[in-house]
């Protein structure tokens, strides 16, 4: 039963660190659809890195790849406008292609040399997770940085009157989340699977993206989540760990995940849900900022 | 004195943006995407006009890749067709992937539960439980967004990995499991589409329902009542327009579309006439986010959609000769494809603003 745990923490350690980039992404008004893109590239450098270095500067290489994508996000949706959607889709296309071509020719798993570290088998990225979730928590609510962020994401032409550098305040926090998608990347492909095969993530990066709905946009609720989704995911994969007489087949159990998803939507999205709990939804979320 | 003058640009609002400047803007977003991806050419190795010479020769060539080329377009055609119905309501139908899976779904069971009917009668048979498939998971997720208000685009992707565990299910160790490993059973002889031209029929079918799609949204008053909802859900409202109803409908129409080429696709091309291993599927599945891009950057004309879909299904087959004949790495073919997502992105730019130089006084 602990190994279970322990790979399902893992699940939530990536789930954690991408959903909580995004959230402070989206706490901003900047909705990025691409996460699923930016922890392929992230997993992909990661794991190039590792190959060459190790696995500490293969996390800081995924993270840093994480981060360049999330800069060209925050290019072309802030600066050239772009329908948020549509480059959140065209960067996860992108990265589809790229990390083919680029990481499937060293497909196998990492050299014995690379192993990541682990305390009493769980990994220490597990606890920067749950950190960066109470950092995040922390500016958000209790900073004046904080006040910043919330009312960039509220309404950008109030925040730029009272002084706010809106465009600045964006484009950090979509940079962040991408680093932390990036970091996620990293960690899927270095640590749970310690191996590259060809595109990895196999909808993660949607779930951590449906998360940030689901946690109604507050870090603590994200919290929960990531590690309830961790469990489902994992035992969606590996059943017998948890019971072995399980009767049904491996491919239905693969898409409980993604149908808990959806009941979870429906319950959170109905209207006394949301008269009553949606306050924390970014108000100028997906709206491009226009200052005249 | 001198002062050296550096122009000084300006971005100008476009209200309304013509077809042939869309024309441009998507040329010169191609352009700009054989420039980054010569650079990866010549990164490994290779002469960036050669290769480009090889791509387009084998993909418009009738002896080798043409009709392949023809079959992949138009099944991007589909699902650029799946998403434009939707769009045009302002939905976002990322679903195109799982109402193929659907539309293959409905397609296979069809022909191996009556595989010795007259082609005649099996082939609409396939195409239209095909599309009452994929019609059904549209209207699933459509449901899910009009009367239940879930967010489309989550709820559309995650239906789209619900429908790929679905194949799974019934092809790899499931009932309609084949001899070779994780693949399905062949289809029966008389389940195979016709060619016509190169080409399977089914491509006809698909520039049949751009043409009649192009007619509906333009001319109809139904395609009338939903381009006012994609253009303002508070007008829609005042002239009585039910929004719910609308979803529905226009993602059960994208369904339909998208489900049909579960029959285009498996059924079309020589090379399948079975549903292949998962990652092939999967492979193909990919595919149809093309769709999005390719009815963003044509301004959701699904006339305008047919070259353009064309074209990147000749890039899709032309540049697997790079890695066959000029023995370049894998992968490479699939890059292209991703460097052109994002020149096309970027200049979705253009068609919102135009860049001009300001004199100075």
């Amino acid at each position: 039963m602990w190994p279970f745990i322990i790979r399902s923490l893992e699940v939530a350690t990536i789930l954690l660190l991408a959903a909580i980039g995004e959230l402070l992404t989206q706490r901003s008004g900047i909705i990025n659809v691409g996460i699923e893109g930016l922890m392929l590239l992230g997993a992909a450098s990661g794991f190039l890195a590792a190959l060459i270095w190790g696995i500490v500067p293969g996390y800081v290489v995924g993270m840093i790849m994480g981060a360049l994508f999330g800069l060209l996000h925050a290019v072309l949706s802030i600066t050239l406008r772009v329908n948020q959607v549509v480059s959140g889709m065209g960067i996860w296309l992108f990265a589809m292609g790229f990390v083919t071509y680029w990481a499937d020719r060293y497909s196998g798993p990492l050299p014995p040399g690379v192993v990541s570290l682990r305390i009493y088998g769980l990994s220490p990225l597990f606890f920067i997770g749950i950190a960066a979730v109470f950092i995040i928590w922390f500016i958000l609510s209790k900073t004046h940085l904080g006040l910043k962020i919330r009312s960039t994401g509220e309404n950008p032409f109030a925040a730029e009157v009272s002084g706010v550098k809106v465009i600045r305040i964006r484009y950090a926090c979509t940079i962040i989340g991408g680093a932390l998608s990036g970091l996620a990347g990293a960690f899927l492909s270095l640590t749970y699977l310690g191996t590259w095969s060809h595109l990895p993530t196999k909808g993660l990066g949607w779930i951590a993206f449906a998360l940030v709905m689901f946690s109604l946009w507050r870090p603590q609720i994200l919290l929960g989540g990531a590690i309830l989704f961790g469990f489902v995911w994992q035992f969606a994969i590996s059943p017998e760990s948890v019971y072995a007489g399980i009767p049904a087949p491996l491919p239905i159990l693969r898409m409980l995940p993604f149908i808990v998803t959806i009941v979870l939507l429906v319950i959170i999205s109905s209207e006394r849900f949301r008269r009553k709990w949606w306050l924390a939804k970014p108000e100028a979320l997906g709206v491009p900022y226009i200052k005249e | 004195m001198v002062y050296l003058q550096l122009p000084k640009l300006k971005r100008e609002r476009l209200i309304v943006l013509t077809g042939k400047e869309a024309v441009l803007i998507s040329i010169s977003s191609l352009i700009v995407a054989f420039i980054i991806f010569s650079g990866f050419l010549m990164l490994e190795g290779a002469t960036p006009t050669e290769a480009y010479g090889h791509i387009f020769t084998f993909a418009f060539d009738p002896k080798l890749g043409l009709s392949t080329t023809l079959h992949r377009g138009f099944f991007i055609l589909f699902s650029t067709l799946a998403f434009i119905v939707p769009m045009s309501a302002g939905l976002w139908n990322i679903g195109m992937e799982g109402q193929f899976y659907l539309g293959t779904i409905g397609a296979f069971a069809v022909a191996y539960s009556l595989p010795n009917l007259d082609p005649a009668l099996l082939i609409p048979l396939m195409i239209t439980s095909g599309a009452l498939f994929g019609a059904g998971y549209g209207a699933l997720a459509g449901f899910l967004r009009g009367k239940l208000n879930v967010n489309e685009v989550v709820a559309t992707l995650m239906l789209n990995n619900i429908a790929f565990w679905l194949v799974y299910l019934l092809t790899v160790g499931g009932p309609w499991a084949g001899i070779a490993e994780s693949t399905s059973r062949p289809l029966p002889a008389s389940a195979r589409a016709p060619i016509i031209w190169n080409t399977t029929f089914t491509s006809f079918l698909a520039i049949g329902i751009a043409i009649l799609l192009y007619i509906f949204l333009k001319y109809s008053s139904l395609g009338y009542q939903i381009r006012v909802l994609g253009n303002s859900s508070v007008a829609a409202k005042h002239i009585g327009i039910s929004a719910p109803k609308i979803t529905i409908l226009v993602m059960s129409i994208g369904g339909a579309i998208a489900g049909a080429a579960g029959y285009h696709m498996w059924a079309g091309d020589p090379a399948f006439y079975m549903i292949p291993r998962p990652e092939a599927y999967k492979a193909i599945g990919d595919l149809t986010y093309w769709g999005i891009l390719i009815g963003l950057v044509c301004l959701l004309n699904s006339l305008a959609a047919i070259p353009f879909t064309v074209f990147i299904g000749s890039i899709l087959v032309g540049s697997t000769v790079l890695v066959r004949r000029l023995r370049l790495p894998f992968g490479l073919d699939v890059l292209f494809l991703g460097v052109i997502s994002l020149t096309f992105v970027a200049f979705q730019f253009f068609h919102n603003y135009r860049i001009r130089r300001i004199r100075r006084e």
